[in-house]
């Protein structure tokens, strides 16, 4: 194998693979940034609040929620954390918050990242959120089903 | 919007800087073994071990390589890899729906146990998702 050609053809693949993911992950950066300040988050939970009894958690769940969806696991388990510490969630609460956070997860940026080598973005984002959602509510129900029959 | 929002902007840009550098020091290293891999006979050996399997998920064998690097190590790892394949836009979004259920597991599953979710219930949502969406998504895309 040619060295010079090896190192040229991976050098130049590379840099423009991390060319066209700047292209996308910095101005997300931003308009994420600007969404957490702006306290869009917040604003949409209280919006979100009848998707709760959907997925029959607490209210107080939403927001941490939609946290770990947008920002992602590592951002929303430091407030599904706080939360817990503060008493607002059950322990039911927190597995359906946890299951569906498994399938969907800071969903713009790993989107984002692989529409940026070749993928359908909104294709990929709807999926993740379907599913979660559809895993969700099925947990939801599998734990209620569980705790009847430890009442019986 | 942006100029209310200045420093938030600033400090996006810096997280995106951030990102992005951890990105890059994942794929560029990624990129340059996969590519040299392709240039020996290891690539078409895997290519051809993971063929019949990968076909399954409708995908070319060599895609095994980006779903073991994205699962063992994580996302960035994977979309290095894919990086440097040909794929078609349903072989991509394919690969895309598969590793963004499971990717990361060792890392991941770990902070969602931690959370109080059993490991071994984590571990069989993600990978049952992704093997599932994959076979549907071969078959209607």
């Amino acid at each position: 194998m040619d060295i010079t050609v090896y190192l040229k053809e991976s050098f130049m693949g590379s840099m423009s693979s991390v060319l066209t993911m700047a292209i996308i992950i910095i101005p997300l950066m931003v308009v994420m940034e600007i969404l957490k300040d702006a306290k869009v988050l917040e604003k949409l939970s209280l919006r979100l609040t009848p998707m709760a009894s959907f997925l029959d958690i607490s209210k107080e769940s939403i927001f941490p929620l939609i946290i770990g969806i947008v920002f992602g696991l590592s951002y929303g388990a430091g407030i599904i954390i706080d939360s817990t510490e503060d008493g607002n969630l059950s322990k039911k609460d927190l597995y359906i918050i946890v299951i569906f956070l498994l399938a969907c997860h800071a969903i713009f940026e790993d989107t984002f990242i692989f529409a940026a080598v070749g993928a359908k973005l909104w294709l990929v984002l709807g999926v993740r959120l379907i599913v979660a959602i559809i895993i969700s509510y099925i947990a939801s129900k599998l734990i209620d089903a569980k705790k009847l029959s430890k009442e019986y | 919007m942006i100029i209310l929002y200045k420093e938030s902007a600033i400090r996006g840009f810096g997280k995106g800087i951030k990102t992005l550098w951890a990105l890059t020091k994942i794929v560029v290293p990624v990129y340059f073994i996969v590519t040299f891999l392709g240039y020996t006979p290891v690539l078409d050996k895997i290519s051809n071990l993971f063929e019949p399997m990968m076909n399954i998920l409708g995908l070319p064998g060599e895609a095994s390589l980006p779903l073991v690097l994205g699962n063992a190590i994580n996302l960035y790892a994977g979309v290095g890899a894919m990086a440097t394949m040909t794929l078609t836009v349903k072989q991509a979004t394919i690969l895309a729906i598969i590793l963004s259920f499971s990717h990361s597991l060792l890392l991941e599953s770990a902070v969602a146990n931690k959370a109080g979710v059993n490991l071994g219930l984590v571990v069989f949502i993600r990978i049952g998702l992704a093997l599932l969406s994959g076979i549907f998504f071969n078959m209607i895309l």
